[in-house]
């Protein structure tokens, strides 16, 4: 089994790592425990097989030992497929729901650290994560509790990248993580979920109908079994796996706390670029961007600030996006990704004369009937302003200029 | 002997004509009533035996039989008595039979014989002047209600004697005095106006907050008087403390005086609740009921005859604050009214429909919290939006054509000068609405709120920076076909309000600011 693993050539995963990822799930109870302090958590996960069962298994370290011992001589992998397609029948959902292990060759580079999974359960297909991740991969990461600026940020942001041959990663939360993946779909391309439970269970229920969508243009990836939850420490797990696919990680919106700020700091650890969006600095939904900014991330302004960070990296991109952004990769939706500065230039002077002010705070009707802008005139631009996509509505009745696409 | 009587008995909104036959013969002494009656009428036996002997006449020891036909109609209430009284006294002969097929009667007996007020003298008197009653008999106190009515006699009879004497060709009672200051007590703040001479709806209906009250929120202002104008349902959006109440108030002040018939209808309602009504409804209902409020309670039917609030709201305006509170069920109980501006309620023993064509106005905090876009100061999760979206989301909101939200830093300022006055706002809306009438005149509407769609195709004329806006709307997926309609049935009102026959782009332009679509942070899960 495990040499078939290796070639490649057979999906599935090899027995060892298959029983790394069953251990994991015994030791869910325990492994949240520790979640309470992350980085421990994160070096725990760091540790081979038998030195993790010693450090977190408790009183249970005799009896998980027994069965760990034995699993090889069952077959539970072919068990949990089994029953895995039995699920996938009554769901309706994910029928190709694939195993991949780091011994075979489609398995992510990206994910060779030394904490890093040893298995992976890929939703919508191990050739499509393949794909992916052979393009150059942007984790969008953020706070949970996003305002409408930030929305409209990872949206776009996601929306220019995806558009640009750069494939997404993100997890499928509230707020700026689940705003990615839908600025991803807008312009047509897939994008890479990382779940923090089994894939059978980890999607909150109101991000089904989104998660369903990304599964079906591009893939979900989890490191745990099909049914188990993932509870806190799946999640924070998952953002290692995030943050190693990825070449650049954005922070797009966050509050300075550690749990805001958890995963942009894992991947300073990591080594991978880090990137922020800054915000006001009023907001404290901004704090945690601006401190990162403070500490020398890379600031981004939009996709074309992240694609300049990209080259820099010295990815090996430029070739397949020059390639890639002519074709397959071309935007779906048409006006939606028009390049901000061409449609700003050939805009009519009161337009672009509305979209300066809603841009500089005059963003209600009524701040800019105060500025001096006749009501009409007023409503009648906001509204062509956001028909043509370059302006969106806000919380509370404000208007909001749209990301820049480039 | 067989004499005959003509009264009204009320089923719903709808007023029955019911015909007493008295039938007396010989037999076994006693008294029988036919003909669906509830115990109401059941138990006019014992007070009509009490109020003829007490009254001085006789009694006649035989067998009586009255039938109140048709006999398939329930018959409820008191106020059938005094015809069965005067119809079984002219059986017996003591009372002329030629005059009782010309007027009706309509009251409820004391056991003394006295003539008590029975609810619902408005419509019954509406009724027996269509049915061609030469006129009608009833209590000195439901008198002045029932006078309000063209084209018939009223005539006041206090005590059973008087109704002999009128029916023997006599004069009635005097009219007594009208007790109009004493009857403003519990009338809250129902609209109608109490001064007003009585004939229809001529006075302006003025009184109340004035819309000269509210401080800034000018695009706020502008949505009500668009909604007033064309008679769009809208929903107020914006944090505690904003006015939305306030302004929500005062719609009732800047809509058109009721027409005659409106007027006749909006009273009838309020007469079939047991309120005093002295003089024709002059202003149009506002009602906001508690977010507490059952289903029951908004549409009616609670208990048999009682009326609901969208039934109260008929030809006015219910204001639903805390749209979000209110439960599911009692939203959904909105849909028949909102879409075919009437109640059917059916229960066991009875159903009825009632007239409720309303203009609805809600006021609802943007999240949990109410501070949703008011700076940083929100501090509802995901979880908590997507379930205040919830409840406001479906049918209901489906049936909204604007909405506005009103923000913080301009209700805040107290200096900002009024934009303008209910007298002004309502002027201009009149104007409006002049125009939709013109137009809609072949039409069975009255409001833009209420065209259909070949109406809409007929009477919304873009100008081609319209239509292209339009397209593009829908190219992007902005606007549903519903949605495109509404926004269409708007544009057409601001084009009114601005005395434009063509609905130009700063119309739509407007209309497409005010319509109620979901925010970034509300449409981005699919």
């Amino acid at each position: 089994m495990s040499a078939a693993g290796r070639t490649g050539g057979e999906p599935g995963a090899c027995a060892r790592c298959a029983r790394r990822s069953w251990l994991l799930s015994m030791l869910s109870g325990p492994l949240d425990c520790c979640a309470r302090d992350r980085w421990r958590l994160i070096e725990l996960l760091a540790l081979a097989d038998e030195e993790l069962l010693r450090a977190v298994a408790g009183t249970r370290k005799a009896d998980l030992h027994a069965q760990y011992a034995r699993f090889g001589s069952e077959p539970p992998v072919e068990e949990t497929r089994t029953r895995m397609r039995e699920t996938d029948a009554q769901g309706g959902i994910e029928a190709d729901v694939e195993t991949i292990c780091h011994h075979r060759r489609d398995y992510p580079h990206a994910l060779d650290g030394p904490a890093a999974p040893h298995m992976l359960e890929v939703a919508g297909g191990a050739a499509r994560l393949a794909e992916l991740a052979s393009a150059p991969v942007v984790a969008v990461l953020g706070s949970t509790r996003a305002s409408d600026y930030g929305i409209e940020m990872a949206r776009g942001l996601a929306r220019g990248l995806a558009a640009s041959g750069v494939s997404v990663a993100g997890s499928v939360t509230d707020g700026i993580a689940a705003a990615a993946h839908a600025g991803a779909l807008e312009a047509g391309a897939g994008s890479i979920a990382v779940m923090g439970g089994g894939l059978g269970v980890a999607c909150p229920a109101r991000w089904r109908s989104l998660y369903e969508r990304v599964v079906h243009a591009g893939c979900a990836v989890s490191e745990l079994p099909h049914d188990c939850a993932g509870r806190r420490w799946g999640q924070l797990a998952s953002a290692r796996i995030l943050v190693e696919l990825a070449s650049v990680a954005v922070l797009v919106e966050a509050d300075e706390t550690a749990e805001d700020l958890f995963a942009a700091r894992l991947a300073r650890a990591r080594g991978r670029t880090v990137a922020a969006i800054p915000g006001r600095v009023t907001s404290p939904l901004s704090r945690g961007t601006h401190a990162l900014l403070m500490d020398g991330a890379s600031l981004v302004r939009g996709p074309g600030d992240v694609l300049e960070l990209l080259y820099r990296c010295g990815e090996a991109a430029a070739g397949r996006r020059s390639s890639a952004s002519g074709s397959a990769w071309a935007p779906v939706s048409a006006g939606a990704t028009a390049s901000g500065e061409d449609s700003q230039s050939g805009l009519r002077r009161e337009l672009r004369l509305t979209l300066e002010r809603v841009g500089a705070g005059c963003d209600t009707p009524d701040k800019l009937t105060r500025a001096g802008v006749d009501a009409a005139e007023a409503l009648l631009a906001l509204s062509e302003l956001e028909l043509m996509g370059l302006l969106a509505r806000g919380d509370g009745g404000r208007y909001l200029p749209t990301a820049p696409s480039n | 002997m067989l004499a005959r009587a003509h009264t009204f008995t009320i089923d719903g909104l709808r007023t029955r004509h019911v015909t007493v036959e008295v039938d007396v013969r010989r037999g076994l002494p006693g008294f029988t009533i036919v003909g669906l009656a509830d115990a109401a009428v059941r138990e006019a036996r014992e007070r009509i035996t009490a109020a003829i002997l007490n009254s001085g006449y006789e009694f006649p020891a035989r067998r009586i039989t009255a039938n109140l036909a048709p006999g398939d109609v329930r018959k409820a209430g008191p106020g059938l008595d005094l015809a069965i009284a005067c119809a079984v006294l002219a059986a017996s002969g003591q009372l002329p039979r030629e005059e009782l097929d010309r007027v009706a009667l309509f009251g409820e007996m004391a056991l003394d014989g006295a003539v008590r007020p029975a609810r619902g003298a408005l419509a019954v008197a509406h009724a027996a002047q269509r049915a061609g009653m030469r006129a009608l008999a009833l209590a000195g106190a439901s008198a002045h209600e029932a006078r309000l009515i063209d084209g018939l006699e009223v005539t006041v009879v206090e005590h059973l004697r008087s109704a002999v004497r009128v029916c023997s060709g006599g004069p009635g009672d005097a009219l007594p005095e009208r007790a109009g200051a004493s009857a403003r007590a519990g009338a809250g703040e129902r609209a109608r106006d109490e001064e007003a001479g009585g004939r229809p709806a001529d006075g302006d209906g003025l009184a109340g907050p004035d819309l000269g009250d509210v401080r800034g929120q000018e695009h706020a202002v502008r949505a009500i008087v668009i909604a007033a104008a064309g008679g769009h349902n809208a929903l107020l959006s914006g944090p505690p403390g904003t006015g939305k109440t306030m302004l929500a108030q005062r719609i009732a002040s800047i809509l058109p005086p009721l027409s005659s018939a409106e007027a006749v209808e909006v009273t009838r309602i309020h007469s079939l609740t047991g309120e005093r009504v002295d003089a024709l409804a002059t202003r149009r209902p506002f009602r906001a009921p508690h977010h507490s409020i059952t289903a029951a309670g908004l549409v009616g039917g609670a208990s048999r005859g009682s009326v609901g609030e969208v039934v109260l709201a008929h030809n006015g305006v219910l204001f639903l604050d805390e749209l979000s509170e209110f439960s599911r069920a009692t939203l959904e109980a909105l849909r028949q009214p909102l879409e075919d501006g009437r109640v059917a309620i059916a229960r066991a023993n009875h159903s009825a429909v009632y007239p409720a064509r309303f203009m609805l106005v809600a006021a609802t905090n943007p999240c949990p919290c109410g501070y949703a876009g008011d700076g940083d100061r929100c501090g509802c999760g995901e979880a908590d939006m997507a379930r205040h979206r919830r409840r406001l989301s479906g049918p209901l909101l489906d049936r909204i054509d604007l909405a506005s939200v009103l923000r913080r830093e301009v209700a805040d300022d107290p200096r900002a000068p009024a934009l303008t006055s209910s007298a002004r706002a309502r002027e201009r809306v009149l104007d409006a609405r002049a125009r939709q009438a013109a137009r809609l005149a072949g039409d069975d509407v009255a409001v833009n709120a209420h065209m259909d769609v070949r109406m809409l195709q007929r009477h919304v004329r873009l100008d081609a920076r319209g239509q292209e806006m339009l397209r593009a709307a829908s190219r992007r997926g902005m606007l549903s076909a519903r949605g495109e309609h509404r926004v269409l049935r708007v544009a057409r009102t601001i084009a009114d309000l601005d005395g434009s026959e063509r609905v130009r782009a700063q119309d739509l332009g407007a209309a497409l600011a005010l319509r109620p679509e979901p925010t970034v942070t509300g449409n981005r899960a699919a």
